[in-house]
């Protein structure tokens, strides 16, 4: 290898990242606790560089450096842009729940970040070594968030279990990708795509890897039948940490979806199509039927996120490039609403009070009609009401399975999301026409505020204008994936 | 029987039978020390496969590192072997179960003539005087550059991440630095409030309620 | 002679092994641990055995970075035990009761 050969400019974002997480990491020492907010701006002003420099140097190609392991492309650009956003926003809505619990530590920061790089890694792995590696990176970060509020049983309890889980998820992974690399000789994605295309692989070797893959992935996912971590998880982390785990990660993992089924394994799509169709079609029932059941809202998010992410499958599983747009779609508009519906959660928590029972909520309207709407416009989103963001995902992740001819999943995808919607208007009629049972007075800072108010929006404007956000994600796959 | 194969079913042997007894051992200490047997063993066998700089640092990391934390940690925990053991025969049924079914697919997969792994043959025998370490380092160092400065962020996350989790500051000492005891000055100590009288005098009762509504 | 079908065959045998592991130490989180640590051998198993049968480095190369995460990983993982510990004076997953599972 040529040294003059390495190109860092596509990693760019990637390096200044890291860099910029050493400085915090090492400033953050010579910080005092009551002017921790020196290492929140710097943060944010990380992710806001980060972007920018994404953005500047994004082009409308692929173009891979570091011997081919890493890929930048439109679909990484767009993707890594909506997580530094996902991140600040997350770290806006979080700043005076993590200070109110003494949790607003120097560590909170650098390990955020650290997540944050695990996930650009995993956007743009073409490798599966640094699939694997980005993905550690990522789990590893979220596993100590969790178990950071350190005092608490739940949380650590919480941690636990993720990472037991996690790391079975892990080892199933890499005993798929292990057969992948017998069948095929390499362990780069494009090779892999070729030698499977070019039928040189072996076939038995090869599904039998992809079933292991598959069910690493959906445990990762979350979806059923591997989702038994998700409300726990949910449930037992500090609610700022749920958010965390549930917000951009989905993006990640579902861009390191595509690239490993789409782009490495994109030839046998008739394989995985039925094993995703089983946990689409699994985690939309169980997801949605048992979220009815849930008397904790924390709770009946997680069960809602897995009912979600079947539909986000549905996309993928359609082996179009509209399809995975849709997907891409769907992944974005969710993440959303989960920040949202977080956010809303995390205002009306105080310190020594959870807002986490469906009751806490009672009677918003009248407290706080602003937030009320919000949370209104978030879980009408998540039922799929026009015109609302989640309507659109919905529908076009629906379409690209009609697109295929399967109607029978469409016409069940359907009614879930009308089982889902019995859930999601029992918490607006909680707010709407109950009693108030809590009556303090709901304390925000301006800038959260300001920031919920326009995500909240957001979903309301993608939901009326969605056509930019869909072209942008077309186009990007139409780019990303060549082959298609 | 080639000297290879009779070594490779007596390394299989232990193997097998300390990975079983790691995970139905009833101490854990019994079970750390068998994933160490477990490892050595292992590290035979990749020296089997010609992999040597993977056998050493297997030895090196696992054995010498890993596992010495995992003792560690079981010796620092005061662990009530009855109660983890409790409820260990009523799961053992249904795990047994998973496991022999398990593995019992998992074999018919791979030895089927369908898996077609007779057509991988015998690898070529390495050649003399090429080193194993020296050719993964090439690689390492160059074609591999990006993952191996990203597994060094794993170490430093793993780093920042169990002192994020585990380090406080000790409780139990009443140390005080003498420095600071002597600097003290009174009005660290002591707060003089300005009060208002408590009870005012009997004639300006009312104005003074007067004055306080 | 030995194939690579010997030793794909025992990795599988040692994936088991470390499934039944997990199903049987439910309760046991520092068994869990190592279970974890055993289904990890054998995926290295597989990656060195085709490697060598491949006369490809590659997969030599994958086992050393399997190598180096695992073990951040277990440092982590046991600094969450560590920290549980303190919480619960025990590392029995029964007693986890406040979530259900």
């Amino acid at each position: 290898m040529n040294w003059a050969d390495l190109h860092l400019m596509p990693a760019l974002p990637e390096i200044f990242l890291l860099s910029a997480l050493s400085v915090i990491l090492v400033l953050d020492l010579f910080v005092s606790d009551a002017r921790r907010g020196i290492t929140y701006l710097l943060t944010l002003l990380t992710l806001a560089v980060c972007a920018g420099i994404q953005i500047a140097t994004s082009v409308p190609y692929v173009t891979t450096t570091f011997s081919g392991m890493f890929v930048d492309d439109p679909l990484a650009d767009i993707v890594k842009v909506g997580m530094y956003g996902f991140t600040a926003i997350v770290l806006v809505f979080t700043r005076q729940y993590m200070a109110d619990r003494g949790l607003f530590k120097g560590e909170y920061f650098t390990l955020s970040l650290f997540a944050l790089l695990g996930m650009n890694v995993m956007v743009s792995a073409s490798h599966f070594l640094t699939l694997y590696i980005g993905l550690e990176l990522l789990s590893l970060a979220l596993y100590a968030l969790i178990a950071l509020n350190r005092d608490s049983t739940s949380s650590t309890e919480a941690a636990m279990k993720f990472f037991v889980l996690g790391a079975l998820s892990s080892g199933l992974l890499l005993y798929g990708m292990s057969m992948v690399y017998g069948a095929t000789g390499s362990l780069d994605i494009v090779q892999i795509g070729k030698a499977i295309q070019g039928g040189s692989g072996n076939t038995v070797l090869l599904v039998f890897g992809l079933v292991f893959i598959v069910a690493g992935l959906s445990f990762k996912l979350g979806a059923v039948p591997f989702h038994m971590w998700v409300p726990d998880v949910y449930q037992g982390s500090p609610t700022a940490i749920t958010l965390m785990v549930g917000a951009a990660p989905k993006l990640a993992a579902l861009v390191f979806m595509i690239r490993i089924l789409v782009q490495g394994m994109g030839p046998m799509v008739g394989d995985w199509q039925g094993m995703l169709v089983i946990v689409a079609v699994l985690s939309m029932a169980i997801g949605n039927i048992t979220a009815i059941a849930q008397t904790n809202i924390k709770r009946m998010l997680a069960y809602s996120t897995i009912s979600h992410m079947g539909y986000m499958l549905l996309g993928l599983l359609a082996g179009t490039a509209q399809g995975y747009s849709a997907a891409l779609f769907y992944a974005f508009s969710y993440v959303l609403m989960t920040v949202v519906g977080f956010g809303i959660l995390l205002a009306l928590s105080r310190a020594g009070f959870e807002c986490e029972r469906l009751e806490d909520l009672k009677g918003l309207n009248g407290r706080n009609s602003w937030y009320a709407l919000l949370m209104l416009l978030t879980m009408f989103s998540m039922t799929g009401i026009p015109p609302l963001v989640g309507f659109y995902a919905k529908l076009v992740v629906i379409q690209a399975v009609v697109d295929i001819g399967m109607f029978w999943l469409a016409v069940f995808a359907v009614l879930m999301s009308l089982i889902g919607a019995f859930y999601y208007l029992r918490v607006v009629k909680h707010m709407y026409f109950d009693e108030v049972q809590d009556t303090a007075p709901i304390v925000v800072r301006g800038d959260a505020k300001l920031v919920l108010s326009l995500s909240g929006l957001a979903l309301l404007v993608l939901g009326v204008l969605p056509q930019g956000l869909l072209e942008l994600c077309l186009e990007a796959m139409r780019t990303s994936l060549a082959a298609l | 029987m080639s000297f290879s194969a009779v070594l490779f079913y007596i390394l299989s042997a232990i193997l097998l039978v300390s990975a079983f007894r790691v995970v139905t051992a009833k101490n854990p200490v019994h079970a750390a020390l068998f994933l160490v047997l477990a490892f050595f063993t292992s590290a035979g066998h990749w020296l089997l496969l010609e992999a040597e700089f993977l056998a050493i640092a297997l030895v090196l990391v696992y054995v010498g590192a890993v596992m010495v934390l995992f003792l560690f940690v079981v010796m620092m925990i005061d662990i009530n072997i009855e109660k983890l053991r409790a409820g260990f025969w009523r799961h053992f049924p249904v795990a047994a179960t998973v496991g022999i079914v398990m593995m019992a697919e998992m074999i018919l997969i791979i030895a089927s003539p369908e898996a077609g792994l007779d057509s991988f043959g015998q690898a070529a025998p390495a050649v003399a005087g090429v080193s194993n370490v020296k050719q993964l380092g090439l690689q390492i160092y160059t074609t591999y550059l990006y993952p191996f400065e990203l597994a060094a962020v794993v170490l430093l996350l793993a780093i920042v991440a169990a002192i994020a989790l585990t380090m406080r500051k000790r409780k139990d000492t009443k140390f005080i630095d003498p420095a600071v005891q002597i600097a003290v000055r009174r009005e660290d100590r002591v707060r003089v409030l300005k009060m208002d009288v408590e009870k005012a005098p009997a004639k300006d009762a009312g104005s003074s309620e007067q004055q306080q509504a | 002679m030995i194939t690579l079908t010997h030793f794909l065959v025992l990795a599988a045998v040692l994936f088991a092994i470390s499934v039944m592991g997990i199903f049987l130490n439910r309760k046991n989180v520092i068994i869990l641990l190592m279970a974890i640590e055993l289904m990890l051998l054998a995926v290295n198993f597989n990656f060195i055995a085709f490697s060598h049968y491949l006369s490809d480095t590659a997969g030599q190369i994958f086992v050393f970075f399997i190598l180096t995460v695992a073990a951040a990983e277990s440092a982590i993982g046991l600094a969450i035990l560590v920290v549980l510990f303190r919480n619960l004076n025990t590392i029995d997953v029964e007693d986890l009761g406040s979530l259900k599972g």
